[in-house]
Parts: structure tokens; sequence; C-alpha cells
């Protein structure tokens, strides 16, 4: 029994091992290859990269386009947070205490839902005109666009969120004579704080990566693209290089490493929470 | 409505309803006016034979819906969509839960196996499918040629019969990761004394699985289950950068198809039909998804 118990044991390590092997060896190769020469990577893709060779990064490093992709994307993301904390908690706090009361709210609440049911090819072309028209095919109309598609989901983590929250201590500081404004800025707010570290997480990940919104809105001219933009229009103009084609994809993913490395309890959790739920 | 209690409200009861409509009105606007509304208009124009450019257009009522069932490409388009989502979903729900059961053993590392796997989470797909596209083109050649594998001997993203399941790959490898983590946050759900109790009672490996571990985390299995098969029906980021659709169009999915319609061959209305047909397919099954969870619940 205890014999096969610790044979089933080095079963579960060698398949593990094996599963990190599959998950670590794409990015091994990734991250060799981009610095290493192509000489070095023709004669084998694996090795270590002795001498190191860093005149792909220097190149992409030293590249207008990608800085210029970059601060598209920190600059997009950074407006789809703000926005979502200054809008979402605040009208879900709303939402949530008046939908009991109130059948306006409910029915509010309930449009809301139904973008959840929505893919977005079923408005994907209808908005592109509909940008175009505003004359917001731009990072700051993609970021607006980008809000506006953010509110069904983060109202609806937030509203269940709220529902375990008992009104007793909004329902004091009301007694006591703070405004509305007031019980919301230093009461609830601050009680939504773990649920907004989720929607944060969920959304800021999803704006920093996502390929096809931008595909369909910035892909006019380099100035507006985004790195997901970049690494793509990248690899069709010179795909003959290993080394600098591996080193855009580094250098667009190494601030997600690095963030991984540091925020790695709180991304799990932001990445797994909200779906247990839903 | 809100004034049940008490007739007339306090000039501090109005100041609250004006606030809360203060916090309610930005969101509200501008998810009806950016979200709903192209729908709408998508709706209006899958009912014309508008090409996204002209100026004149004329309605043709469900025209549109009709024709995009006459031509083969968009039933071939369904067809490779729907055999991939099948094997897509099959394959997450299999091995996430196979992985999540090994990560759920009591072994050393736990932490660590479980930060390594989520790596793949975080990095955008387009990335990951740029990165294996590369990996395909530039190396598995050299690999397949070493070792005398004749179907790798070549970029198996060229090849018909690979393709496909290339790309599947390309997707488990990232895709895995948040239904694993899902199904070991269930399976910790389980009360250890229930595996203890059944244990003493004698009761077989499987047994235990079948009538403790499943029952426990079929909430879970749901979850999944949707998720991955709205990720499945709608997969693009991967396909277009992997293949774009080919070889041939042997691995173009309906939402490559949209895209090909709508946005390179101005045939706008009718990849909008398209779009709504598939709309309704993922609307119906997320509809039916929570109408279960929630007779679950009642129960």
């Amino acid at each position: 029994m205890v014999e096969g118990r610790k044979q089933n044991n080095v079963l579960t390590y060698i398949i593990l091992i094996l599963g990190i092997l599959l998950i670590i060896l794409p990015l091994y190769v990734t991250f060799v290859t981009a610095l290493k020469s192509d000489a070095q990577s023709s004669k084998s893709f694996f090795t270590l990269p002795i001498p190191i060779y860093l005149e792909s990064f220097k190149e992409i490093l030293s590249s207008e386009r990608y800085w210029r992709a970059f601060i598209n994307t920190v600059y997009i993301t950074a407006i789809v947070l703000a926005g979502n904390i200054v809008i979402m908690p605040a009208m879900s706090y709303a939402v949530a205490r008046k939908m009991p009361v109130s059948t306006a709210y409910r029915l509010v609440y309930y449009f809301l839902l139904l973008g959840i049911f929505i893919p977005f090819q079923v408005k994907m072309m209808p908005l592109v005109k509909l940008l175009s028209a505003l004359n917001m095919m731009n990072p700051t109309g993609l970021a607006i666009l980008c809000i506006s598609s953010s509110t069904c989901e983060s109202v609806f983590l937030f509203v269940g969120y709220m529902g375990a929250i008992p009104p007793d201590m909004e329902e004091a500081a009301w007694i006591d004579g703070a405004g509305t404004l007031r019980t919301y800025s230093s009461v609830v707010f601050p009680l939504l704080k773990p649920m907004l570290a989720t929607v944060l997480i969920k959304q800021g990940l999803w704006i920093w990566n996502d390929f096809m919104l931008p595909l369909i809105t910035l892909n006019k001219g380099w100035q507006d693209w985004t790195l997901t933009l970049f690494q793509y229009n990248f690899q069709t103009e010179y795909s003959v290089n290993y080394s600098l084609t591996f080193a855009t994809f580094v250098a667009s993913m190494l601030p997600l490493l690095i963030f991984y490395c540091f925020m790695q309890k709180a991304i799990i959790g932001g990445l797994t929470s909200g779906a247990v739920k839903s | 409505m809100g004034d049940k209690k008490k007739k007339g409200k306090s000039r501090r009861d109005k100041g609250r309803d004006r606030a809360f409509l203060f916090f309610t009105a930005p969101g509200f606007i501008l998810y009806s006016f950016f979200f709903i509304m192209p729908v709408l208009m998508g709706f209006y124009y899958s009912a014309t034979d508008w090409d996204g450019i002209s100026k004149n257009y004329n309605f043709i009522g469900f025209d549109n819906y009709v024709k995009i069932f006459r031509t083969g490409q968009f039933t071939d388009a369904l067809f490779f969509t729907i055999k991939y989502t099948v094997l897509l979903v099959v394959l997450t729900i299999v091995l996430g839960l196979a992985i999540a059961m090994l990560l759920n053993r009591k072994i050393k590392g736990r932490t660590f196996f479980r930060g390594i796997y989520f790596i793949p989470a975080v990095l955008s797909s387009l990335t990951v499918g740029l990165i294996f596209n590369k990996i395909c083109y530039y190396i598995i050649p050299v690999i397949g040629k070493a070792l005398h594998i004749h179907a790798l001997s070549q970029n198996p993203l060229a090849d018909k019969n690979l393709a496909m399941w290339t790309i599947l790959f390309v997707n488990l490898w990232q895709g895995l990761c948040i239904p694993t983590l899902l199904f070991l946050a269930g399976l910790q759900s389980v009360p250890t004394d229930l595996y203890d109790g059944a244990a003493l009672d004698g009761a077989s490996a499987w047994d235990i699985f079948r009538y403790i571990t499943i029952p426990f985390i079929l909430p879970v299995v749901s979850v999944v289950f949707v998720l991955t098969l709205k990720g499945g029906l709608m997969v693009f980021d991967y396909i277009k950068a992997m293949t774009e659709g080919g070889p041939g169009s042997s691995t173009r999915s309906v939402a490559m198809l949209i895209y090909k319609h709508g946005f390179t061959q101005n045939k706008y209305a009718f990849a909008i039909a398209e779009a709504i047909f598939m709309g309704l397919v993922v609307a119906a099954i997320s509809a039916v998804q929570i109408y279960f969870t929630n007779k679950k619940k009642a129960v």
C-alpha cells in the first residue's frame, strides 16, 4: 500500500515535470533565439546563448515603432483601468442598493447582463462604422470603447460582491449624517477593494493582450499600433530574421512576465475568482 | 417605487436618489451607445444588401440568413469550427481535470508547479500563436528530420491534416491554465473527511472519483464547459497568427470567415448575418447553462 503510493507519487512528479518542460521549452527557445545571432541559431536552436548577442534587442529598443506601440498600449490600458475605477464600483453600488426597491434599476441590471451573452463579432462591424463616423479610430477612441465593453462584466462582478456586504455600515454612516457621496467614498469603496483588484487584473490583461479590436480599429498607420499589432505587422515584414523576430516577442512579453513574477497570487486570484462565481 | 414605506421623501432621500442616478448614468450611457447600439445597427444592416461603402442599399429581409447556408464557405467554416470546438472542450475538461488532480496530491513544490503552469495565461494569445508559428516554421522540420519522423519533417502548419491539430495543441497549451486552476479550486472544496470515510468503507478509487469528486466539481465543469465552448466557437487569434485559415481553407473558422468577408471582401451585410447567426448560437448555449445552474441552486 505504502509502496504503491510512493510509486504513484514518483509518477505524479514525472508527469508534472514533463508538463513544465512542455510549458518552458517554447519560452526558452524564444528567449535564447532572441539572444543569439542567426548563425548561432542555425547550428542549434536549443543551445544557450554563448556568446550572448544583443544586436536584436538594441535594434528593437532603439526602434521608434516599438516604443510608440508600448506607449500606446500603456496609455489605452491606463485609461480603461481608470475608467473602471471611477465608473464601475459607483454604478454597481447604486444598482445593488436600488435593485430590491426599484424596478427601473432592476431593468438596468438585466439590460447590462444582456451584454454577457453577446459575442464580440456581432457588434464588430457596425462598431467600426460608428467609431469612424465619430472620428474615434485612435487609441483614445479604443480606450473609451473598451470601458463601454467592460461595463457588463465589471458591474456583474461588483453587484455580486455587494450582495455579500451587509448594508449596516453604510446605514450607520448615513444616520451619522454623511451624504451619499461621502458614504460611498469612505465606507463602500474601501469594502469593494478586493473585487476591484480582480476586475482590474481581468480588464488590464484583456486590454493589454487584445488583438482583434486594435486590428480592426488601429491598423491604419504605425503611430496607432499597440504591442500586439506591432508584433503581428513586424513578422509579416521581416520574417527571415530569427533573432529579430523572437526579440520582438520577448520585448512584448517581458512587461507581462515581470508583472506576473511580482503579482502572481493576485493574478491567479483575479483570473479565477470571477469565473467560479458566475 | 422606493417610497412604499413612507409617503413623501425627505430631502436627504431625494439627494440620495439623485446621487445614485449620477453614479449610474455614465456607465449606462457608454454601454448603450457603444455596445447595444452597434448590435441593433447590425440587426438592421443584416436585413440589407449593403457592401459597407456605397451610399445606397436595398432591404432584402432575411435573404442574407438564407444565403449564408447556400454558399459552401459558411457551412465549411461552421463544420470546421464545430469539430474544433468539440475537440477543444473535451480535451480541456479531460486534461484540465487530470492535471488538477495531480496538482491536488500531497506533493512537495505544489505552489512552484502551479506558478509555472499558470504562466501561459498572462501572455497574449497572439504572441503565443506567433511564437508557435515560428517554432513550426523554423524548428519542427529540423527536429523531424533529425529524428526521421516523416510527418514532422516539414512545417506542420502547412500540412492540411496536421494544421488543425497544431492549432488545437497551441490553444490547449495556453487555454488549459485557467480551467486547471478552476478544477483545482473545486477539488480543494471537497471535504477531506469524505475521502477518509470512503477509504475506510473500502471504496475503490473509481467509486470515490465517481461518487464524491464528480458531484462536487460538477458546477466547475459546467463553467469550464461554457467558457471553453465560447472560446472555441469564436476562435480567431490563434488561427490568424498561425495559418490565416490555410492551407487552402482547411483551418478557416467562422470568426476568420466573418473577418474576411466583412473587412477584406466588402460583403458587409452578409458578414453581419453570419456573425448574428453565430451570436445566437453562443447566446442560446449561455442561456441554457444559466438556466440549468439556477435550477440546481433552487433544488
